[in-house]
This record gives structure tokens, sequence and C-alpha cells, in this order.
């Protein structure tokens, strides 16, 4: 079990390396890892009492680190902590990075890639994606593969591969940060994983996945929280965490809205709104959700990489700050949309539909909250689903998508299911 | 100075806290602890002899909260000091182990006026105040025992609570009264525990012109309800709702020129808790009859302990941070209504409930309660009593359900006779029998 220790911090003007300090950068203790007792950030009892710089602050605390025996995390290799752990992030961009991402070509994730390459970029870093596959395949017609024109735009380099041959694709190129965003077990990642390590890199980062918690009464998932034990992810994190590099973090997402998307989140219920159909939700409709913004996932990632101490050895819930209601979403959508939501509840089972390809989402509570995130790199969220869905909502009509011919076959039989009950 | 320990492996604090406590309290400092991690139970026989008499030594000076108790082996309580198995270091056995030590925020004596606090949560916040150094004055009617006893509290601790607290006979409601009572009383502090309506406020601040702090507790019942969760402090309140008195003395403090703060609960709970929470739940676990749970029994709603509480308000005396400032003050994690249910049956060691699930929209109770709890998501975020107070919940929901039985309902003690009518009119309706132990 981790050692648990309140740490305050020492009066900062005392100490104009942390400059800039706050509150905000006392991490929870649960995330202290304690050294031992030979470590260099024990001060003694005597100098606090002494007007140290250590004991008088502004609020009157002082700094209090016990030292203890060894614990192995749960993740692998112990790491002894700094004198002050948690730092506080930055908010400027730090030295540019050369930054690696190994992208998926599909599915929720890819967006993540595109989002980030932008504001890395726009933040002076300088970017490599690397898009698993062939330019040339069907894939890449659809967002937003389709506009990797706007990153090379940007600055950022693009090229396509095989994460079992890193090399091939960057050739000799060494980067300071490498991402996976790809890969969902061991068999995947280890390749990209091994490769970084013998390249140099010095922080390892790995998109995860918040569907890796086990169910619990308690909402919300948090960090450090149960996952479930056959979870490839898992696998992959221990694997990182157990390589040394200089720094690592894993992050874990939910839903994402934001352009170029490349599965389906919102657009599911405009679909449905705009037609004036009924939008059948799995009963009762008060599961609660995390839709967030991309844009909250891209600040969250690109603070650890310009904070690598302050998110070393973290998983963080990739995801805003609220959660959302199945019901709640239908009103915001309406809402963008200038209509009156109509919702229908059924039950899958009852209908005879797979809940999985019924809805868009887990039927169920479904709910991260990305505290690790706040309290380690004071990070903030900027989504604002209402707000953001109006923006989502005209990107969705000026594409034409309200008027294109959509079949709604689950649909249907969900809502013949309703009148034959 | 007062000063404080936190949080640290007890297996440690037998090698260093002795020293240290001594060292303390001979440069004249008052030394307290104020809580301890939960962790593995160890009998306290099985502990080596040299630790043995370094966790007397800890028991002797300590002077804290929670109490030692040595004898009684594994048991998940807070109230007692866990035992981790020691790893002792090389360097812990050459004496070579450092440490620095915290020092809380040194808050000097206080002159404390607290408006009730013979019920539920001043019970807790006047024992925390009283033994920070502070003088306690309760202000009540009389009509219920200033102090009360508490299930595992010695005769002792109980004899020195209750002669350091003062009581101050008055009705809050006659303003006039109230405010002649408390003229030149010279209190520095305030904790309005009961107020209710912003009208409550103004006598006592008239009468108390250099007042230092006023401490409200409101509640989170406030907020405006919403489709997006959790409710942080800078959320809309709802001017209509139940609780908009408290709302109102909220606006009624900031307006006035004083130094307030204010609390935020959800669902309070713990021993002694008065609003059939816990206890609405234990008397059907204990009678065997299945929980009715309105709906899907998804909605997500949250506990705080009262324990946890009291220390949140003792965080924010003297505070800085919180002048004028809100904080939300529940448990670090939500549940859902069934979960509740669950976590029940948990701590008083009863088997899995049945849960009956209902549409509320189907009966007329009349005037009795279906469920104790609002029909509807419920529940809040802490993060910003975290950060800024440096606080806390130290019970996750099944260990604080535990306490509450341990030390209440499972003694037999409870403030409500059951009342199965509501019950009864589900289970028929839904055409399921109740077996029950006479």
């Amino acid at each position: 079990m981790a050692m648990q220790a309140t740490v305050a911090i020492a009066d900062h003007h005392a100490s104009p390396t942390y400059a800039g300090l706050s509150s905000s950068s006392f991490g929870s203790a649960s995330q202290l890892r304690l050294s031992s007792a030979s470590s260099s950030c024990i001060a003694s009892s005597s100098s606090l009492f002494q007007g140290d710089a250590l004991y008088s602050s502004s609020r009157g605390g002082a700094l209090l680190l016990i030292s203890g025996s060894k614990r192995r995390t749960q993740l692998g290799a112990y790491r002894p902590a700094a004198f002050f752990p948690s730092v506080r992030a930055s908010s400027s961009a730090s030295t540019p990075k050369k930054v690696l991402i190994i992208n998926t070509n599909s599915g929720g994730h890819a967006v993540i890639g595109f989002w980030l390459v932008k504001e890395l970029q726009s933040r002076g870093h300088e970017v490599t994606i690397l898009t698993v596959g062939d330019e040339s395949s069907d894939k890449m017609k659809k967002t937003p593969f389709s506009r990797f024109s706007e990153l090379r735009e940007a600055g950022a380099k693009t090229v396509w591969g095989d994460p079992s041959n890193v090399g091939a694709a960057v050739g000799s190129a060494s980067f300071d940060v490498v991402l996976d965003n790809n890969g969902k077990d061991l068999d995947a990642v280890k390749p990209v994983i091994d490769w970084a390590k013998g390249n140099g890199a010095q922080q390892f980062l790995f998109a995860s996945s918040a569907g890796i918690y086990k169910t619990s009464d308690e909402p919300p998932h948090v960090e450090g929280d149960a996952v479930k034990a056959d979870a490839g992810h898992v696998g992959v994190e221990q694997y990182i965490a157990s390589l040394s590099f200089s720094s690592w973090a894993s992050f874990r997402p939910q839903y994402m809205v934001g352009s170029g998307n490349n599965k389906d989140c919102e657009e599911w219920f405009f679909d449905r709104i705009v037609r004036d159909r009924p939008v059948p939700i799995p009963y009762p409709g008060v599961q609660v959700t995390n839709i967030s913004h991309v844009k909250d996932l891209s600040s969250m990632i690109t603070l650890a990489i310009e904070n690598p101490a302050a998110a070393n050895g973290t998983t963080f819930n990739a995801v805003s700050d609220r959660g959302v209601t199945f019901n709640g979403l239908v009103k915001f959508c309406a809402a963008a949309a200038g209509k009156e939501p109509k919702i229908v509840y059924y039950d899958p089972k009852a209908a005879g539909v797979d809940a999985k390809k019924a809805f868009p989402f887990r039927n169920m509570h479904f709910y991260a909250e990305p505290r690790a995130a706040k309290e380690k790199l004071g990070w903030k969220s900027c989504t604002n689903l209402p707000e953001d869905l109006k923006e989502r909502f005209e990107e969705y009509t000026a594409i034409g998508r309200d008027k294109k011919d959509i079949k709604f076959e689950l649909d249907d039989k969900i809502l013949a299911s309703l009148e034959t009950a | 100075m007062s000063v404080r320990f936190w949080k640290f492996d007890p297996a440690i604090s037998y090698h260093i806290l002795p020293p240290f406590v001594a060292d303390i309290q001979k440069l004249g400092h008052r030394s307290s602890v104020l809580s301890i991690s939960p962790c593995r139970c160890l009998c306290f026989s099985r502990l080596p002899s040299h630790c043995q008499r370094a966790a007397a030594a800890v028991q002797a000076s300590y002077n804290g909260l929670h109490k030692i108790d040595m004898h009684r082996p594994c048991e998940q309580s807070s109230s007692l000091l866990w035992v981790q198995p020691i790893n002792v270091t090389r360097a812990q056995k050459r004496g070579g182990v450092q440490c620095a030590l915290a020092a809380a925020t040194a808050v000097e004596s206080k002159k404390i006026l607290m408006m009730g606090g013979t019920r539920f949560i001043g019970v807790y916040l006047a024992r925390l105040l009283t033994e920070a150094g502070h003088e306690v004055t309760l202000f009540t009617r009389g009509k219920a025992p200033i102090t009360t006893q508490l299930a595992d509290e010695s005769d002792d601790e109980y004899k020195k609570f209750s002669s350091a607290v003062k009581h101050l006979q008055g009705d809050r409601q006659d303003f006039d009264g109230l405010k002649s009572k408390l003229s030149g009383s010279g209190f520095d502090v305030v904790y309005d525990i009961n107020g209710r309506e912003g009208a409550e406020v103004e006598p006592i601040l008239e009468a108390l012109p250099n007042l230092q702090q006023y401490i409200f507790c409101s509640s989170a019942g406030v907020y405006l309800k919403s489709d997006l969760l959790p409710h942080f402090e800078t959320d809309a309140g709802d001017p209509k709702s139940r609780h908009k008195g408290k709302l109102d003395t909220e606006s009624m403090l900031d307006k006035k020129d004083v130094n307030w703060t204010s609390i935020r609960p959800v669902y309070i709970y713990g021993p002694l808790n008065y609003n059939p929470v816990e206890e609405w739940f234990f008397h059907r676990l204990k009678a065997g009859r299945p929980i009715p749970v309105p709906g899907s029994g998804l909605q997500i709603t949250q506990l705080g302990h009262v324990k946890d509480l009291a220390v949140a308000f003792l965080k924010v005396l003297g505070n800085e941070k919180a002048s004028k400032q809100v904080y939300n003050i529940s448990g670090e994690k939500y549940v859902t209504f069934d979960g509740i249910a669950r976590a029940c049956a948990k701590a008083g060691g009863f088997p899995e409930p049945e849960l009956v699930h209902f549409n509320a929209k189907e009966y007329d109770f009349g005037k009795s309660k279906a469920f104790p709890l609002r029909d509807q998501h419920f529940f809040t975020s802490i993060e910003k009593a975290k950060k800024e107070l440096d606080w806390e919940p130290k019970f996750g929901l099944v260990d604080g359900l535990t306490d509450s039985y341990k030390l209440d309902f499972g003694r037999g003690t409870f403030r409500k006779k059951p009342d199965f009518t509501a019950d009864d009119m589900i289970l028929e309706k839904l055409g399921k029998k109740v077996t029950v132990a006479a």
C-alpha cells in the first residue's frame, strides 16, 4: 500500500524555482511515492523551528515528508519522489519537444492525434504523426485523415507505416516524446515501446481507455480504481512503467466530440433530431456518461508533454469534468438543432436488438472524472457541451449530412417492438 | 502553537512520534494527532516489544480525535489505530530516520458561539473545537440535553467535554432577545449550524460587530437541478427550492461586511443522524424486508460522514482562504440508490438485500415517504475544499456506514420508528409477499 503523507508547500518567495506555485500544486497524498530514508528529500526537524525557508509560508503550513520503507507501486518499478513532487504545470510552452504520435487509422481515438498535432505545433513543438497502414488505404478517405493537409500546413510531418517497424517509417529521426494512440494490448504496443526506448525517447505516453475500469456502485471512475484484469491496456501500462523512461503516463479517454471525428458521437443524435424522428434511448435515460470536447484531451496531453516531471508515473482520466445523462444529451443536441426532443425508452433485450449496435454509448453509468490531471497538472476542462454541440451542429449541416439519406433499421425495429408491446 | 500530525503511517509513528511529541511539548506547544491512515491491522500483542512500548508512549502523549485501542485486533474502524506490519529499515534501526514536522495552521484560541450544536453536526464539531483549545458556547432553547455521551466515548472524555462546553439559553427566532443576549458577549466566531432564513443572521451580526468569522451550515440543496453534473460551487442556485432560505442566508452574509464561510453538505450520515438516511435502510434490512427503490435505482447521489464534515468545519476556522467562500463537503465518491442499499447491508453484516423497483407516479403515499432521498441525480464536486482547505474525507461509504451502524443503529438506537406503510402499498401492488420475522 502506498504510503501517505500530506505535503504542504514552503514559502515560494524563498525558492524562486517554484515561483508560481499555488495550492493547486498539492498532489493528492495518495499520488505521492515516498522515498526511502536515505533520500535527500528529508529535512531535519530542528531546522523547521529555526525559521528555515521550509517552515514559513503564507498559510502557516510546512513541509512534511515521512520516510518509510520502500513500497512497490502497483505498476512495478519504485521511483523515489522528488522533494516537491507536484510541480505546478506552466502555461507557456517550455523547451520545444520532438514528438512522435503513432495514430490509429480508425475509431474514436483517431481524432485525438489530429487535434494534438495542431496544438503541439502551435506551441512550438515538432510533431511527426505516423498513421498505421497505407496512405492509399480507403480508410484515409474519412476524417480526420482526409484533412491531414491541415497538419502539414501547420508544420507537422505525416507518415504512414507499421507500428512493429517504426524505424522504417521515421528513418533515423529521434524523438523526445512518443505517444502510442493506436494499440490496445501489449502485442500491438510493445514494438513501439521498445523502439522508443532504444531510440532514446525520454517520455512515453499511451492512449489507454476508461473502459477498463471495473463497474461499481460508486461512480465516478477515479484514477486508482480497480480495472478489469483481462484488459489489454493494463498490460501495456505495466510494461511502460517497468522500462524506466524519464517520464511515462497513460491517458484513459471516454467519448469525444470535435471536428474531424472518425467515429459518430453527436451525429447519431442529430441524424434523428433533424429528421424529426424519435430518439430511442435505452431505459431509463438517466445513465451518466462523459462526453468531452477533444480539445480537452489535446490540452491534457500537451500539459503532460510540457511538464514531464509532474506527469510522470500517472494514469490520467482524459475526460471533461462533467458527466451528462443520456436524456440531457438529447436535450442539448435538440437545442443545438433548434428542435424539440422526442425520446422513446426501450429495453434492448425486449426489443431484440444488440445494445452496442443500437446506441452509441455503453448502456450503463460510464463516468470517469479527470481528478489526476487537475491535481497534478493544474489542468482545467474547457468542454461546454451545450455550446460545443451548437458548433458541431453547424458543421453537421455545413457538410450536408442533414440531407443525407440514412436508413434507420435498428430504430425501426425498436419502435415496432414498442408498438406491439 | 497547536501542532497537528497528519496522516502518517502508524508503523513509523511508533519509532518517530514519541520523541517528537516530547520535543514539541518541551517547546511549549500543544500536540494532537488528527488523522491516521487506516491500514491493515496487526494485533498489538504481535508487535515487537520495543514497538509495544513506543505505542504505549504514543497513547500517553496522544491527545487527538482517534483512539488507540491496543487490545482490539483486526477490526475495520476508523476510531481504532490500525497498525501496519512494521518493515523496519536499517536506517530506522540505527535511529537515523529524520522527519520534517508538519505544523498546522496555527489558529489561536477563539471564543466560539455555536447556534444549535446539540443534535448531530455540532455534537462532533464542538468536541473538535474544545479539543483544539477553543471556548465553545452552544446557543439553544434548552429543550434537548446540552451534551450527550457518544457510544465510543469514555466517561472521562465525556466529563472533560461536558464541563468545557458552555450553554447560552434562548430562542433564536426571538430576534430582539437574541440580539440583547449576544451584545457585549465578545464572541469571536459564530458557527451557525441550524440557521434557515436570511433574516436570522441580522440580529447576530448586529450584536457582534467585531465578529471575526461567520461560518454557516448551508446545503447542496440550493443548487438548481441540472443535466450536467457534478455541481460545482459556481453553479446556479435555485431561488425556488425548498432550501431557498439557505441561499438567501448566503446572499445576506455576502452583502454584509462580514468575513463569512458557507459549507454545503449533501446527504449527511453517521452515528446520531436524526434524518432517516441510513436508518431507513437499516430498519428494512433488520426486518428482513425487501427495499423499495423508486425508478431504476440508477439515480446517483452522495453521502458524507458527519465526522468528515465536522473536520471541514474546523478547517475553515481562521482560514484566510475560506473568507467569503462556499464549499461543497461530502464523500469522495458518489453512489447509486441501489448501491446505498447494498452498502448498508455490508455495513450491518446483512445478506445482500432484495431490491424492489417501483414507479412512484403510480402511487399516492399520502404523508408516508416511500424513499428517504430525492428522486434525481444529486451530487457535488468536493475538489475546491480538497484543494483549498487541505481536507479530504476519511470515510469511504461502507466504512462510514459501518461506523454509523456500530455506534448507533447496531446498538439498538435510532431516531424514528420504522413505518412500512408505503413499503406495503408497493409490495401489494407488485404482487410481492413479505415474509417477515415476527
